[in-house]
């Protein structure tokens, strides 16, 4: 039976720490990476913030002057810790719509979306 | 027994006396003739056509049409017994109580009577259509079985009701000449004029009163019906272009002093596919998708916006269908996913249906027909339709939608995409009710409109219109059934006026 030498042990546990890092730790490596922005708490409450970016293009088209920070201190404001979908819900009550590619969004997510369009630069 | 007359036989010079002449046997005609026949009145239907479709006959309807995309007048209408309920779809339902106010955000509305003055003949109408009991916004009470109209929260959109004509398999719905020629035979004071088209309207001197209606047929024959009431039932095209050609005495045609006949033609605009229906927790109930037939009636629901939206927010009426699936685009499957996660509801079992809908249309005098200087095989002058809509027309009806779409969110159960925004992408889709209308419209003041609130022509003693020509507005009910109300009123009008 042939031996494993020292050598290749060491080798081979080497090949298998950069196995586990591509598998596991390498899906985090490999993921989007989006520069910070001063409103990503925000963006963090979308579940997906490519969809989310992608939404927000078609809703930016719609929206004149949008300034993100600005956006984003109202928003938060508007939101006031509350669940997301409480928010949303309340902005459909009081008719607060916004549109993006012809789909009605309550107005908070749409302006949510369009700052993961934002950056997304 | 009333009599069936083939007027190609009727020798040329003859006379016919009547105490009631009506010009047309669609709907109208025939619902007026069976509401006479329990009165002493001796009553003649003079219809253009025969039993069944004739080309040379239905050439009579062609005419030019400029402006808007629109059907050709000949197209979208058939000309012989029963008229064009021989290819209706049979839809149903009353026209709302606010259709016939004075709103003073909609430019020339305002019926002179009210619905009150009509609700009690819609029994009568809708057996007529053999459309079964009147339930309409009552059917939620008896659809439970089928299923749940959607949970939408307050708001101006509301689950309201079409019905039916009924459906069989010769007549598909009810093809009102093939259906009631049975029973126009057993009046026994009646006679029918097939191949009979009336091609003038011969008034006195002075304009006020109709002497005689001269008749011709297609193979030349030529005489004429006088009637101490002639009643125009021969479609809001023809109704109008009657009244303009009959222009001997009148120099701008009978009824036309104030220059309002052919004007405000209406129709209800159907744009298809105007927006996308998601459901997040699935289908909607099959009421919404199609006909079905419960407790002796045939139901579909729709999505209506409600009287108070309609004042609130000033837009017209409209009757949203939920049409056939579609797929979602790759913004439509994200839109979908973010906003349902973001509400906190499950969309897996998401469906996705296309939204079609009638409109109403706002009173545009400018939308008319005018004659023109071709002629028919008859020698009668042909129309022609401008057809215009205003841009507002679309943008208030796509208000309507937002609202759904607003409602659908706070309720958290759906949302909605809206299709069409340019003048171009609404011209694109667009397909028509074919429910003609305005042409001599209701008014109190003979200077605002053709007929008076009996439907007598104002300042013709003894001239009458019925039919969907008279609607001064349109709701976006299908007129058949109210213009048969109306008819009904006029009935029992003829009958207390006529010795
Ligand atoms: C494709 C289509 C689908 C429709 N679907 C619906 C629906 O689902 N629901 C609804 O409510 N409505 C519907 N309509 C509209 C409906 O058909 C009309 O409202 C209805 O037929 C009007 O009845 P009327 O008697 O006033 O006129 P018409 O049906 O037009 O009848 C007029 C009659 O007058 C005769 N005539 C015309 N000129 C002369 C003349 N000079 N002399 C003698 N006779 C003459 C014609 O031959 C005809 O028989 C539809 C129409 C079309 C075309």
């Amino acid at each position: 039976m042939k031996t494993v030498s020292r050598r290749q042990t060491i080798w081979l546990g080497g090949a298998a720490a950069v196995l586990v890092a591509g598998g596991v730790g390498g899906r985090m490596l490999l993921r989007k990476r989006y520069a910070p922005t001063p409103y990503d708490d925000l963006i963090a409450l979308v579940h997906d913030r490519d969809a989310a970016a992608q939404i927000g293009e078609t809703v930016l088209a719609e929206v004149e002057d949008f300034e993100p920070i600005a956006r984003a201190v109202s928003l938060r404001s508007r939101i006031a810790g509350r669940p997301l979908a409480v928010a949303l819900t309340e902005d459909a009550a009081k008719g607060r719509l916004v549109e993006g590619g012809g789909w009605v969004l309550p107005e908070t997510l749409g302006l949510i979306c369009a700052l993961a369009a934002k950056a997304a630069g | 027994m009333g009599a069936f007359i083939d007027a190609r036989t009727v020798p040329s010079g003859t006379t016919v006396h009547a105490d009631v002449a009506i010009v047309g046997g669609g709907p109208a005609g025939i619902t007026l003739a069976l509401a006479l026949a329990n009165s002493k009145l001796k009553v003649v239907l003079l219809e253009s056509g025969g039993m069944t479709f004739d080309a040379k006959t239905q050439s009579l309807y062609q005419g030019s049409k400029i402006g808007a995309p629109y059907v050709t007048l000949e197209a979208s209408r058939l000309r012989y017994l029963g008229g064009s309920s021989n290819h209706w779809g049979g839809w149903c339902r009353p026209l709302d109580a606010v259709d016939f106010e004075e709103r003073d955000w909609m430019p020339y509305s305002g019926w002179p009577i009210t619905k009150a003055d009509l609700d009690r003949h819609f029994v009568k109408a809708h057996e007529m259509c053999e459309a079964g009991t009147l339930y309409y916004d009552a059917a939620a009470k008896i659809t439970g079985g089928i299923g749940k109209p959607l949970a939408l929260g307050p708001g101006g959109i509301t689950t309201r009701w079409f019905q039916f004509s009924k459906m069989r398999s010769s007549v598909l719905p009810t093809h009102f000449g093939e259906r009631y020629a049975g029973d126009l035979k057993k009046v026994s004071r009646l006679s029918v004029y097939l191949w009979a088209n009336v091609t003038r309207l011969g008034l006195n001197p002075s304009g006020t009163y109709v002497r005689q209606l001269d008749v011709a047929t297609l193979d030349g024959r030529k005489f004429n019906v006088k009637a101490k009431a002639c009643v125009l039932a021969a479609g809001a095209i023809e109704v109008a272009r009657l009244l303009l050609a009959s222009n001997d005495i009148v120099k701008a045609g009978t009824g036309n002093a104030h220059d309002m006949v052919g004007r405000f033609f209406a129709d209800h605009p159907v744009p298809r596919d105007n927006a996308v229906l998601v459901l997040f927790g699935g289908e909607p109930a099959p009421f919404y998708l199609g006909n079905q037939t419960t407790h002796g009636a045939i139901l579909r629901a729709g999505l209506f916006p409600s009287e108070k939206f309609r004042r609130d927010h000033e837009v017209m009426a409209s009757s949203i269908t939920v049409e056939g699936k579609v797929e979602l685009d790759a913004l439509g499957k994200a839109a979908v996913a973010t906003t349902a996660n973001a509400l906190g509801v499950d969309a897996a079992n998401a469906s996705y249906h296309s939204l079609g809908c009638g409109m109403e249309v706002t009173p545009d005098p400018d939308r008319r027909l005018t004659l023109t200087d071709e002629r028919d095989a008859l020698g009668m002058r042909k129309l022609k339709l401008h057809m215009r809509i205003a841009s507002q027309d679309f943008d208030k009806y796509r208000l309507t939608l937002k609202e759904l779409g607003r409602q659908l969110i706070e309720s958290r159960i759906g949302m909605v995409k809206l299709n069409l925004r340019t003048r171009d992408e609404w011209y694109a889709s667009l397909d028509w009710g074919n429910h003609h209308m305005g042409t001599t419209r209701m008014s109190a003041d003979p200077k605002n409109g053709v007929v008076d609130a009996n439907l007598r022509v104002h300042n013709v003693v003894n001239l009458y219109v019925a039919g969907s020509s008279v609607f001064p507005t349109y709701g976006a009910a299908n007129p058949t059934v109210n213009l048969l109300a109306l008819v009904l009123r006029l009935a029992e009008h003829l009958k207390e006026e006529l010795p």
